[in-house]
């Protein structure tokens, strides 16, 4: 039972990462149609910058501010950065290449998210970098024989809470209908007068946003980061997309969050070698009975 | 008949004034073949080419025939696949094992990888080909990285885990054995040279148009007759098996295979090999896989940098030339480029000498044995005349009821027309009709058979073509091509008589072009036959979609708002093109808005509203109906 609790709480946590970055690939392919490969790298791009400003600011924003205070600013840091890194991204990237349709939109991210994780190796080498040990709030809860650390209670409950907020503007403000009217249909959606350019900045911004916000927390919770952690991640948070149904934002969250625990308790009770193809299997599976995942609409294209 | 002749000819030499004659095969293009093919063979004796560079070329090679393999399904069918590596290695781990193990001959694994790849690629494609474009994606590279995961986990101490297979042989012809970078080089490029032969017979034929027809639209695609997942499954497994044998081939050059050969980014790469090259373009393939291995060796000395440029190049090239570096020419290549052998210079001239029993013939059957079906037909099918019949046919989406217990009934030789207000479910029934939908209860009756829930594509086999509301045609290909996909659902070349070219096959690839050409000229598009279906204007697409229809040579023509978009000039032509199409021995069914159109030429009309039939009659009947009035105008206080 112990193990049981344990391997679900880590796989709540790898989750959330998952759901964090799964909700950038969602926003972006409701809104443009397209799969931003690029993403996971700019997750990893998160977590390296993050890195960055705990490493310099190990000396004195840590000792200002104290260790939260560290992670407050990293984390804000990181967010922003990627934020504006998605918005560059979508700029020279993607723009010029949307109307020539799909594919070469996918080979536009594709070429992106190379240049990204090589432009990391390049500027923070090819081995693993440890976030430093004295900037990650070390504290440690029990509960009975369970023992959990602070952060990765932090990273849960801010995780959650920010889905919960995102959930909230896409479902219930007038923004996010403008955001879901414009995924349903661009050319009717930008008639109405809603400003496309401010969608496009909401979801290129926000979702790259979230993911640093998942890489600074993956660099917290397990201590080190390596260039390409965002093919390995984002791999398995677009897996987290489909399973839930892209373009849909509480299939994020939920596929997300199944994909880390199921993962998770597979790799503690049956094989960790494995545990890939098991997530893969299990996503196959529920594609061929659901095949647009599992709260995605039935599309039916009409004839 | 005279009237005919004299039409046809007026529009040749309209279209002669109008467009200038498709180009004879440039002679540019054969010496640039011919140098390619000279440089190629003469590689290896260049004074500054040494083995490394050789090696070079040999790797080239490898890549050219996994974006060969990739192409056929991402370039010719459009199927997003993200996995392909998984193939690669089924044929490398294939040939490793069994050499190791059993000490098969290398040459004869050849073979056996390509078909273990191509029956792996059947097993693990079959449950999954109906998923669209980013599902079909996502379930790829999970195929993709269970293969990797499998053969590093080391499953019955087969594939050695991470370190790989060791110790694999050369190819041995017995005399000779392949071994040194040379030799390896010749041995890939001979084969790549076969292979292309193979696939450019296999994309200009029966096979290769099915599986445009399904990356342009694939409900139109299965509306004309297209076998849409056998297609699909079909390329999965041929480029599995091409895959396969490059697999095959690598093993036995590095003597070693891992894991690490196989990942999720060398399936990224060969993606953007097809599309660097061009999706669908042959000699595009084969620069966008020199691009590949070439570029990271250009810039070998920036070690750690060269994939940073690699990926900012991809994104430029996409910025600058999203068609790819050779993208595949259509338009104004002329009948030349539909690979077809044996015609006139002159397209004039073969239009003028269509033989007429070809076209109206059933397509394949030759005439003697047609009149024997033709009497038969006559005989048992159309019992008082009655060609197609619905009986209480529903059809309920959730708790909407579409349909309602709706009978039709439509006669041999006769315009019906069915009406009724927006919403009413008529293009519901026309769906359930050709097999779209199958209907929730009742049956379809075709010709005195039962056709209820068949595939659109056996249904349309059957006799029955349809036309759509929202024009859905193959819009980057062109008109001939567009048409030709009519006769597909009577023909029966497959993929080995069409990669051979087998007499059989030539003549029935002309008899489809024969067909086409009829029924292109016979709604006037002769003159736009080299355009791209998408580059035509709104009325000439609507025609367009008719002759493609027309095309399958159908028993009943259900067409969908023909007159939609149109004006009135446009109207009227449409008008008399319908009748005239009875008198060749179609049956017709319309749905139609426009009034005029309704009360001018049909013989019969079905009144429908929420889904059920309020009146039948003939049209002045239906004129002065007074429920009719009332679902149109609601009712008068």
């Amino acid at each position: 039972m112990r193990i049981f609790l344990e391997q679900f709480l880590n796989g709540l946590t790898i989750g959330s990462f998952y759901a964090l970055v799964a909700l950038g690939y969602s926003m972006v392919y409701g809104v443009m149609k397209l799969i931003n490969f690029a993403h996971g790298d700019l997750f990893a791009l998160g977590s390296y910058l993050g890195y960055t400003v705990l490493v310099i600011g190990a000396g004195w924003i840590t000792q200002v501010l104290g260790v939260w205070g560290g992670v407050a600013v990293a984390l804000t840091a990181a967010m922003l950065g990627i934020g504006i890194a998605g918005l560059v991204v979508e700029r020279i990237a993607y723009r010029p290449v949307y109307k020539a349709g799909r594919l070469p939109l996918v080979v536009s991210a594709l070429g992106m998210s190379i240049f990204i994780s090589n432009g990391i190796m390049a500027i923070w080498g090819p081995r693993f970098q440890a976030y430093p040990p004295d900037a990650i709030p070390s504290a440690i809860l029990s509960f009975g024989d369970i023992k959990i650390t602070v952060i990765k209670l932090v990273t849960l409950i801010v995780s959650l809470g920010l889905m919960a907020l995102i959930y909230w503007m896409v479902e219930k403000t007038l923004f996010g209908a403008a955001v879901r009217a414009t995924a349903l249909d661009r050319d009717t959606a930008t008639l109405m007068g809603i400003d496309f350019r401010k969608i496009i900045f909401f979801v290129f911004f926000v979702g790259p946003a979230l993911g640093a916000m998942a890489g600074v927390f993956a660099g917290l919770n397990y201590g080190r980061i390596i260039f390409n952690l965002g093919w390995t991640y984002g791999l398995k948070a677009f897996t987290a997309t489909i399973l839930g149904g892209i373009g849909n934002i509480p299939g994020a969250m939920i596929g997300g969050l199944l994909l880390g625990v199921m993962e998770s308790l597979f790799e503690g009770f049956v094989s960790g070698a494995w545990k890939s193809v098991f997530v893969f299997l299990v996503l196959i599976a529920i594609l061929i009975v659901r095949p647009t995942g599992l709260i995605g609409e039935k599309v039916a294209e009409k004839v | 008949m005279a009237d005919v002749t004299r039409k046809v000819t007026q529009r040749i030499l309209n279209s002669q004034k109008s467009r200038k004659m498709p180009v004879k095969i440039a002679p540019v293009q054969l010496v640039l073949l011919a140098a390619v093919i000279v440089l190629l063979i003469a590689f290896p004796f260049f004074p500054f080419v040494n083995n490394y560079w050789i090696d070079v070329g040999f790797f080239v090679g490898i890549y050219v025939l996994l974006g060969l393999s990739l192409n056929i399904v991402l370039g010719e069918v459009g199927l997003f696949d993200l996995g392909h590596a998984a193939f690669y290695a089924i044929g490398a781990y294939t040939t490793g094992i069994l050499y190791v193990k059993l000490h098969v001959p290398i040459l004869a694994l050849l073979p056996i990888s390509a078909i273990v790849a191509g029956g792996f690629a059947y097993l693990v494609t079959s449950p999954i080909i109906h998923l669209r474009g980013d599902y079909l994606c996502i379930v790829t590279i999970g195929i993709g990285e269970i293969v990797r995961i499998t053969a590093l986990n080391n499953p019955f101490g087969l594939t050695n885990g991470p370190n790989g297979v060791t110790g694999i042989g050369n190819p041995d012809l017995g005399l000779f054995a392949i071994r040194t970078p040379t030799h390896f080089y010749y041995y890939i490029w001979v084969i790549i040279a076969l292979v292309i032969i193979g696939l450019l017979n296999l994309q200009k034929s029966r096979v290769g148009r099915a599986w445009n027809f399904i990356r342009e639209d694939e409900i139109a695609a299965e509306a004309n007759g297209i076998d849409v997942r056998s297609y699909k499954l079909l390329a999965f497994v041929l480029g599995a098996a091409l895959a396969g044998i490059a697999g095959n081939i690598y093993a036995s050059k590095m003597m070693v295979i891992s894991p690490d050969n196989f990942t999720f980014m060398e399936s990224c790469l060969l993606f953007c090999i097809v599309l660097l090259g061009g999706l669908g373009s042959i000699p595009g393939n084969m620069l966008g896989a020199a691009a590949i291995v070439i570029f990271p060796e250009i810039f070998r000395q920036f070690a750690s940098y060269k994939l940073l440029f690699f990926g900012a190049a991809l994104v430029v090239m996409m910025i600058f030339r999203p068609g790819g570096i050779w993208p595949r020419r259509r338009e104004g290549v002329g009948f030349r480029g539909l690979g077809i052998s044996g015609l006139p210079k002159d397209e004039n001239e073969f239009l003028l000498k269509i033989p007429k029993e070809a076209v109206l013939v059933p397509h394949g059957a030759d005439p003697a044995q047609s009149t024997a079906v033709k009497a038969e037909v006559a005989q048992e099918k159309t019992i008082n005349n009655i060609v197609l019949e619905t009986q209480n046919v529903t059809m309920q989406f959730g708790g909407l009821v579409a349909v309602n217990h709706f009978d039709l009934k439509i006669r041999e030789g006769k315009i019906t027309s069915l009406i009724g207000p927006n919403g009413a479910g008529k293009t519901t029934l026309f769906n359930v009709i050709t097999g779209i939908y199958r209907p929730t209860t009742g049956k379809v009756i075709f010709m005195g058979k039962d056709i209820t829930g068949l595939k659109p594509h056996t249904i349309i086999a059957k006799g029955i073509a349809r036309t759509f509301q929202n024009i859905r045609l193959f819009p980057s290909l062109t008109c001939i091509e567009n048409v030709m996909s009519g006769p597909h659902c009577h023909a029966h070349s497959g993929t080995w008589s069409s990669i051979l070219r087998l007499p059989v096959q030539k003549k029935e690839e002309r008899k489809i072009l024969e067909i086409a050409s009829y029924r292109l000229n016979q709604v006037g598009l002769w003159e736009y036959r080299n355009e791209l279906a998408k580059n035509l204007p709104y009325g000439k697409q609507r025609l367009l979609e008719i002759a493609r229809a027309l095309a399958t040579s159908p028993k009943l023509l259900v067409l969908d708002e023909p007159s939609s978009g149109l004006n009135d000039k446009e109207t009227e032509e449409l008008m008399e093109f319908l009748k005239s199409l009875i008198t060749e021995g179609f049956t017709l069914l319309l749905i139609e808005h426009d009034m005029n159109v309704v009360m001018g030429i049909s013989d019969w009309v079905t009144v429908m509203d929420m889904g059920s039939k309020i009146a039948e009659g003939l049209p002045s009947e239906i004129y002065n109906n007074p429920r009719v009035i009332e679902a149109y105008l609601g009712k008068e206080e």
